[in-house]
């Protein structure tokens, strides 16, 4: 009996061919093409894409010799996993694998399948293709009032796996199951999820450390400003947001939008903060100082240093804000009495600063929020003064 | 792609001619430019694979028609990689009646050797050439297919002969060599050598005795070749793919395939080892930042034995490939890694890398320092801060303290399965961890900390480290010590 070869090409490209085996060189065969009844794209890993897809294969009573080639494209060949799905009730499988061969030169195996009976069998064929690369995005509309916002998430397959798929069930590591083509040297953006009312804070941060000053001479503080999304409560918090583009959108009260601009956000996993920056607040002027710097010596070579920080803050909006002031310890002991490995040792004084948020502190860390009243009616900004005490121990 | 095949079917033809390891019996002695001779084919062929080494020894028998007295025999290897000085003829069946008078190598036609065998009388017999050629070789790979609840795995282990020898081996009896140590220390014997100093064997004079140390291993007897297994010829029987037998032989193990497998050059064959269901795994979440950097990292565990459907031969070195199943039957790509030789009994862990699902962060939440001692006048003399009579010393300096760091590790399990994480941490210089997480000491400068997570919880393990700098250290290790963090 001559054995039957199977050609299955992942390419569009079908031939009817005479092959070449070890065992059986130059005979003239007869080959099936099976076509794909189903493919599935999982995007869950976050560098392979690993394809899968079902064909109905024609199997002749004891050998067949089942090739796969897949010129052109960057399949894994080392990742390829044939299985041979079972009979529905379980019984015992009509087909196995015997061994692969792979021939020289070529982007090519063949599998060796022994079939109990003549028949049809269902073939799943797993493998890792290089070239399709996958992304996220985001888009935010923010409303008028800056309260809540939509946030839609998009995922953006491109195809340069130089392959095309007629229909695909495509998954990624976060949102819905969807079934789209794709198409050769195609780029496509699904959108995943779209989450209504998301509740949004905008901050207004003042961090010499991380953002600097804006004019160092005047002690004026650079003041970039935020949406803070926090990924809990309905309608988010169940999935991870992954790292992405976002493009930011105001509602602009008169039923359009106006674009403030695009950040990339960071991986952001559930109870977590998305913050998503919009640019330099020029209208809270935040100004900062060292009013008091002294050392104490406790014995010897080693002292205790006091220091006073003041700021001084004035909102010239018509709205009231909070302004989100942190400070690094560290950062406060280097930069007035030189830099040491060791970390600081500090207390809070008597400021007028002295609840720090827990949740974003730490033993470097200080974040405090100020609550800042709109300018008055009469159009002054009312100045806040503000101080940080700190009593830095043990240091020499 | 029609004219692909062709090329392929040309190609392949072209190796043969051109690559072929032959037998001639010549019917001139040591012939001159005119030549007649007779090729007599290969009955059987054994090729026995050391993959450690890139050596593999071939044991090829033929059937000859002597005649009485000396009958000369070529036998060449264009365009192979077979080791000259490792030829070797035998009869296994005359005894006595055949006799190799001297073998020649000539000068004008290498990578051949000319055999004068002198015979008591006309007979048929069967001769044994064995011979070591390089590049074939074999390695291991699995298959690992976790259930969609990670209870149980599939493992499927297979191995793949690469033939790139430049000579086409039909119907091979195929033995797999397992192990890598051994071969070596036999060399370093041989060359009244330690083992470290194997290097400086000059290339001669190792391959020579990587022969002679491979050689009595390699020549143990074939195991019976089993028939080969043809068509299913019975309606209701599937083939099976072949069996291949492992045994233990000294400190390896040798794997026979069943029957005989064709390779031809440059071609690579790749067959089932084993396959074992249900094998019973856990998952384990490990900070070990020696071992696997600094991501907390999700591993399957399983056990190489008998309880597990496993256990029946070492796992040989190989690359892993872990998936998951889903609830549709489904795959999902975890990971690749690459396994080191697994021995029965011992353990196998699956790195499956950071989980995106499992959140670990170590927060640094206060510092302090206490139990000063100063060093009076940069000289012998110390004193601790805050004894009675000690004065404010302009003149005196930091010597010792104890250095207070408190953290908070926090474990977020968004996962929909309860964890179970351990945490290995390595300190330097004299050290106690304070905490109330029943620690453990893994040696003496690395704490040990299990907690399982259940799904959806936030834990946050909080510890401190006392660290005694300066001249307060007085020990270099770790101790463990029950009590609340801080002060």
């Amino acid at each position: 009996m001559l054995p039957t070869r199977l050609l299955l090409y992942p390419l569009g490209v079908l031939l009817l061919l005479g092959g070449a085996l070890p065992d059986a060189l130059a005979r003239i065969k007869l080959t099936t093409l099976p076509v794909r009844e189903r493919v599935a794209l999982q995007l869950d890993h976050a560098q392979v894409a690993l394809v899968e897809e079902e064909r109905l294969v024609p199997l002749v009573q004891g050998r067949n010799q089942v090739d796969f080639s897949w010129a052109n494209t960057r399949i894994d060949p080392d990742s390829l996993v044939l299985r041979i799905l079972d009979t529905p009730d379980g019984a015992e499988p009509r087909a196995q694998v015997l061994s692969v061969s792979y021939p020289p030169h070529e982007n090519a195996l063949v599998w060796t399948v022994a079939a109990r009976t003549a028949g049809t069998a269902r073939m799943r064929i797993s493998y890792i293709l290089g070239g399709l690369n996958k992304s996220f995005h985001y888009r935010a509309l923010a409303d008028h009032a800056e309260r809540t916002l939509v946030l839609s998430q998009y995922l953006q397959i491109s195809n340069s796996a130089q392959e095309a798929f007629a229909s695909a069930a495509i998954q990624a590591e976060v949102g819905p199951r969807l079934e789209r083509p794709l198409g050769l040297n195609e780029t496509k953006e699904l959108r995943l999820n779209q989450f209504a009312a998301v509740p949004v804070r905008k901050t207004y941060t003042s961090d010499p450390l991380r953002f600097g000053y804006l004019d160092r001479d005047q002690d004026k503080l650079n003041v970039p400003m935020h949406y803070v999304i926090r990924n809990a409560g309905a309608p988010l918090g169940r999935e991870a947001l992954p790292e992405g583009k976002a493009r930011i959108f105001q509602d602009d009260g008169q039923g359009g939008s106006a674009f403030l601009g695009e950040d990339r956000g960071t991986f952001t996993a559930p109870d977590d903060e998305l913050k998503l920056y919009l640019g330099l607040a020029r209208d809270i002027v935040v100004r900062r100082s060292v009013e008091r710097s002294e050392r104490q010596r406790i014995a010897g070579n080693l002292y205790r240093y006091d220091v006073t920080l003041k700021y001084e803050i004035q909102n010239f909006k018509d709205s009231p804000a909070t302004l989100d002031l942190v400070e690094s310890v560290r950062h406060i002991r280097d930069s007035l009495y030189g830099a040491v490995e060791r970390d600081p040792e500090w207390q809070l004084g008597a400021g007028s600063l002295r609840d720090p948020d827990p949740q974003h502190s730490d033993a470097d860390q200080l974040l405090f929020h100020i609550t800042l009243p709109p300018r008055t009616a009469a159009g002054t900004a009312v100045k806040q003064i503000h101080t940080l005490r700190l009593s830095l121990n043990n240091e020499w | 792609m029609v004219s692909a095949v062709n090329t392929l079917i040309a190609r392949r033809w072209m190796s043969r001619l051109l690559s072929l390891a032959g037998l001639l019996l010549s019917l001139s002695a040591n012939a001159g430019n005119v030549d007649l001779a007779t090729v007599p084919e290969r009955r059987t062929v054994q090729l026995t694979i050391y993959n450690a080494e890139d050596l593999t020894l071939v044991r090829e028998t033929r059937e000859l028609n002597f005649k009485p007295g000396v009958n000369p025999l070529r036998f060449s290897w264009a365009n192979t990689l077979i080791d000259p000085t490792s030829v070797e003829l035998r009869f296994p069946d005359a005894a006595g009646g055949l006799e190799l008078l001297d073998t020649t190598f000539p000068h004008d036609k290498p990578q051949s050797l000319y055999w004068n065998v002198r015979s008591d009388t006309e007979r048929t017999a069967r001769i044994e050439i064995s011979y070591f050629t390089s590049g074939i070789r074999w390695e291991a790979d699995y298959l690992a297919i976790a259930d969609p609840d990670e209870r149980q795995l599939r493992l499927d282990s297979f191995v793949r002969v690469r033939n790139d020898s430049g000579e086409d081996y039909e119907d091979a009896q195929v033995r797999l060599v397992v192990g890598t140590l051994n071969l070596v220390e036999k060399i370093a014997v041989l060359a009244r050598l330690p083992v470290g100093r194997i290097d400086e064997l000059k290339r001669d004079e190792y391959q020579n005795l990587r022969q002679k140390a491979a050689r009595p291993l390699m020549a143990a007897p074939a195991t019976p070749a089993a028939e080969a297994v043809g068509m299913a010829a019975d309606a209701a029987v599937l083939e099976a793919p072949k069996a291949i037998a492992k045994a233990g032989l000294s400190e390896y193990f040798i794997y026979s395939i069943e029957g005989t497998e064709t390779v031809p050059n440059g071609w690579a064959k790749r067959l089932r080892s084993f396959v074992a269901e249900a094998v019973p795994m856990t998952v384990e979440y490990r900070y070990r930042p020696r071992e696997y950097g600094e991501a907390l990292t999700r591993l399957y565990l399983l056990r190489n034995d008998r309880d597990s459907h496993l256990g029946g031969t070492p796992l040989p070195d190989g690359r892993v490939r872990v998936f998951r199943a889903d609830a549709e039957g489904g795959l999902h790509y975890l990971a690749t890694q690459n396994l080191a030789y697994v021995p029965i009994g011992d353990r196998i862990e699956l790195n499956l890398g950071a989980d995106p699902a499992v959140l670990f962060k170590e927060v640094k939440e206060r510092v302090y320092r206490d139990q000063f001692w100063l060093q009076i006048k940069g000289g012998t003399l110390y004193r601790k801060l805050g004894e009675e009579g000690l004065k404010l010393d302009v003149d005196s300096q930091v010597a010792g303290w104890d250095e207070h760091t408190v953290y908070r590790q926090e474990i977020r399990n968004y996962s929909t399965q309860p964890i179970r994480v351990q945490i290995r941490r390595a300190y330097d210089g004299d050290v106690l961890f304070r905490s109330r997480l029943n620690p453990t000491l893994h040696d003496f400068q690395t704490v040990q900390v299990e907690r399982v997570v259940a799904a959806g919880e936030k834990a946050a393990l909080e510890y401190e480290v006392v660290a005694r700098m300066g001249y307060s250290q007085k020990q270099s290790r770790v101790e463990v010590q029950a009590g609340d963090p801080g002060r």
